[in-house]
């Protein structure tokens, strides 16, 4: 069992979109990996990318900055679409979206209609609520000042306490040491601030995977709760996790992601499925 | 005399036990354990060596059903885990279906009766049902070096260590750098004048990150199930995620690599001897060790580390392959067991008469990693291709156990009473598993590890893939894949 990935370009709206294929091509749809903010494909999948690509075909891509001066969400799901329409011209995909690449692939499902037949939704949301707004609001005035404690908000609301007990302050400063803030990822903060797909999701035919994290300060498990009672063809699962689960606990994403890749119906429509006990 | 039983098993360790305590469960109480030894434990009763412990943390390398808030350390002694699988056997009633210092003799299968019957060193069984739960490191292995017969000294392997000698003060030569190993040589570096570690090859390292638990934290378990279900879920989520770098996707091997060899090099300053500890193949390609103690040891003045097999003894003289020679007075091997082929496969034969060993001439192998062709109403529980290389063994273990209880389930609800696998299954099962295992580090790791079968070159003893995905997948009975008789 091996697997080689191809990284690829594409360009949409004159910016050049990067994206990577790898897998074997068998009777599991292509699924598609869109990352959260201030992510990209290694960064976010670098265990789901790979692990997934022994199994199945998979497609990741690295959103890109439109180059305009603030990111509306239909350029997002315009790099997406062209991906997944470029690689996948016949027949239909599983998409996923994490953190901020949720509400992007909700509304690329909505765009694409029956292309994206299974959808899943990690810790995303549909509606920019006020503990977020709070949320960018800091954020935002953090990097207008040029603040260097952005770094260590941007990492207090990414890990669960759970996962910062088994780690030193040291060791959680040296982590948030390396991350990079850019011009690109503060409009993605920005755009944050703004999100609202509500009314694609109450549209949404999509058989859809819902994962909510117990643990998670960024985008609380209630939206992923409302976007189960949304999407009409939903099913439910929860990771004891903070935000970043595919730090944190990234073979439970594993987990969930193949069983609903290889078999939707192992998680009923309208069913809350628990977390495996080992 | 004959005593006709409806299950009988074979073993009172994890898999024993674990097996009697859900059929228990289930209703059934037809079977009996036959155990050699004089306890049950399995390799926790063999194996009492100075430093033993588990390198699972014990809230996960315990049964599911079975919690104990109060174990003693993240990874507790061997002695705590023996106690543990006493007082289950004790606590669920299976002490009574033991029958102990019973060796299994031979057993075999009678098509016309459509039973097993088993010869022990007491008793003889009849049984519709043969589950071995013998073990693959049951019985030591002992590599046959030339000269061994003129050593003078004491000599004894890991598994059957000797307390009644006294190795205070004394030359002392540990063979071996595996997982046993690791854990004696910090023993032995305390109490010997000289210890000489004969190194075949060097192991990959991580820091053990151990400590006794208070009162408070044990309380705190005890008191808040929850907490120990999510502690739980936790040690196994970070196992499986282990898994990517057995895949050798390459981060994960470069993270892996970099972990062992900065604890290597933060414990050992001496250029030679770190030279000597670096492993030459690739990280995971054999077992993954921890320890914070053995490098300080090997790095003691008392001890030395010969990088080299040893190759043969002369009288107390013994020399590694280098040529190199030291005097000792007591030998310890510390040289793993007999996995690959496990010795309790010579003694089970099909009606033909032919050995499992015999059968499995090229490696063995089992139809979901349970059932064997021509081998009717037999479950090989812990046998080929369920050793882990990231997670505790208890998990397969009781998934097995698991498949057991809903094959017998089926049977009865079917009013079935025979199921052989069927042999084109069992090859497509085999050719997934090598599949799946192509590109592993196991495979391609530049290793040689008792995990392959070296007559065919396959990986025999290991599961190839996630763990979980054994329990997804062999957990439960698969009708279809069986020829089932009446
Ligand atoms: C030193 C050591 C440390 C280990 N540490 C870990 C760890 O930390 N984590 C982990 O996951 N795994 C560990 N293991 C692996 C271990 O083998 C399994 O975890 C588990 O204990 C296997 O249980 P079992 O019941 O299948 O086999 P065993 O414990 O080997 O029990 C087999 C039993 O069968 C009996 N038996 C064998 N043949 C016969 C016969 N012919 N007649 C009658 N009785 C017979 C034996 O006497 C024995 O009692 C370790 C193994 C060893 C040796």
């Amino acid at each position: 069992m091996k697997s080689e990935a191809v990284d690829k370009t594409i360009v949409v709206d004159g910016v050049n979109i990067s994206y990577r294929t790898s897998g074997p091509v068998n009777d599991r749809l292509p699924l598609v990996l869109v990352h959260g903010t201030a992510g990209n494909i290694d960064s976010h999948f670098g265990f789901l990318f790979p692990m997934m690509a022994f199994r199945q075909r998979v497609i990741g891509i690295n959103l890109a900055d439109p180059g305009t001066e603030t990111i509306a969400i239909e350029q997002f799901v315009a790099q997406v679409s062209a991906v997944i329409n470029a690689e996948v011209p016949d027949g239909a995909v599983t998409l996923l979206g994490y953190s901020m690449g949720a509400p992007i692939a909700a509304k690329t499902a909505h765009t694409l209609g029956t292309k994206v037949a299974n959808l899943i939704l990690v810790a995303g949301y549909m509606k920019t609520d006020t503990h977020q707004k709070l949320r960018g609001h800091i954020w935002l005035s953090l990097y207008k000042e040029g603040n260097p404690l952005l770094k260590n908000f941007m990492s207090f609301n990414a890990f669960s306490p759970f996962h910062m007990r088994s780690r030193s302050l040291e060791d959680m400063l040296a982590g948030t040491a390396k991350m990079n803030v850019t011009p690109f990822l503060a409009k993605q903060a920005e755009l944050n601030t703004r999100i609202d797909v509500l009314a694609e999701c109450e549209e949404l035919q999509a058989r859809t995977l819902v994962v909510g994290l117990s643990d998670d300060f960024s985008c609380p498990k209630h939206h992923s709760k409302a976007m189960f009672g949304t999407i009409i063809h939903a099913s439910y699962t929860e990771i004891a996790t903070g935000h970043a689960v595919v730090h944190e606990r990234p073979a439970e994403l594993f987990y969930h992601v193949n069983r609903f890749c290889n078999d939707p119906e192992c998680y009923p429509v309208g069913k809350v499925v628990p977390a495996p006990k080992p | 005399m004959i005593i006709d039983k409806k299950i009988v098993i074979i073993g009172a360790g994890f898999t024993g036990l674990g097996t009697a305590i859900k059929l228990l469960k289930a209703g059934q109480d037809d079977f009996v354990i036959l155990e050699r030894r004089p306890d049950v434990g399995g390799v926790w009763l063999d194996n009492n060596y100075p430093g033993i412990a588990c390198d699972v943390p014990s809230h996960f390398y315990s049964f599911s059903f079975r919690l104990k808030p109060d174990w003693s350390k993240i990874q507790s002694p061997g002695g705590e885990i023996q106690e543990y699988l006493r007082e289950c056997a004790e606590e669920e009633g299976v002490m009574p279906f033991i029958r102990f210092n019973t060796d299994m003799v031979e057993s075999r299968w009678d098509a016309t009766a459509k039973y097993w019957v088993i010869k022990t060193s007491h008793d003889t069984y009849r049984c519709k049902f043969l589950l071995t739960g013998a073990g693959h490191l049951a019985d030591e292995f002992m590599p046959d070096i030339a000269g061994l017969d003129t050593f003078p000294g004491d000599v004894f392997h890991s598994a059957r260590w000797d307390h009644s000698i006294d190795l205070n003060g004394k030359r002392i030569g540990v063979v071996g750098s595996g997982a046993s190993a690791i854990q004696i040589v910090p023993e032995m570096q305390k109490i010997a004048s000289e210890l000489v570690v004969f190194q075949r090859s060097a192991p990959y390292m991580n820091i053990r990150n151990d400590h006794a638990y208070t009162d408070a934290e044990k309380r705190t378990f005890e008191r808040n199930p929850e907490v120990l279900e999510h502690l739980r879920a936790w040690i196994f989520w970070f196992g499986e995620e282990q898994y990517a770098q057995r895949r050798m996707v390459p981060k994960y091997i470069e993270d892996a690599k970099n972990v062992a060899m900065a604890h290597m090099e933060n414990q050992v300053a001496d250029p030679e001897l770190r030279k000597k500890l670096t492993p030459t193949y690739q990280i995971g390609c054999k077992r993954r060790l921890s320890s914070s103690s053995y490098y300080p040891a090997v790095a003691s003045p008392n001890v030395t580390v010969e990088a080299t097999a040893l190759a043969r003894i002369e009288g107390s003289k013994v020399y590694g392959t280098s040529g190199n020679s030291y005097e000792v007075d007591a030998l310890v091997f510390a040289t793993g067991f007999e996995a690959v082929r496990m010795p309790f496969t010579k003694r089970v034969f099909n009606a033909e008469g032919v050995s499992l060993d015999e059968h499995w001439d090229t490696g063995m192998q089992a139809l979901d990693a349970i059932a064997v062709a021509g081998y009717p109403n037999l479950f090989v529980i812990y046998g080929p291709n369920t050793g882990l290389g990231s997670n505790s063994a208890v998990y397969v273990i009781e998934a097995q156990v698991d498949y057991v209880i809903s094959a017998l389930e089926y049977l009865e609800q079917n009013q079935l009473s025979v199921f052989d696998a069927k042999p084109a299954a069992e090859e497509q099962f085999m050719d997934h598993i090598h599949d799946v295992a192509e590109g592993t580090v196991w495979l391609d790791g530049g290793c040689r590890s008792w995990y392959v079968d070296e007559r065919s070159g396959r990986l025999t003893v290991i599961w190839p893939d996630f763990p979980h995905i054994f329990r997804e997948e062999l957990s439960k009975f698969r009708p279809s894949v069986y020829e089932l008789s009446a």
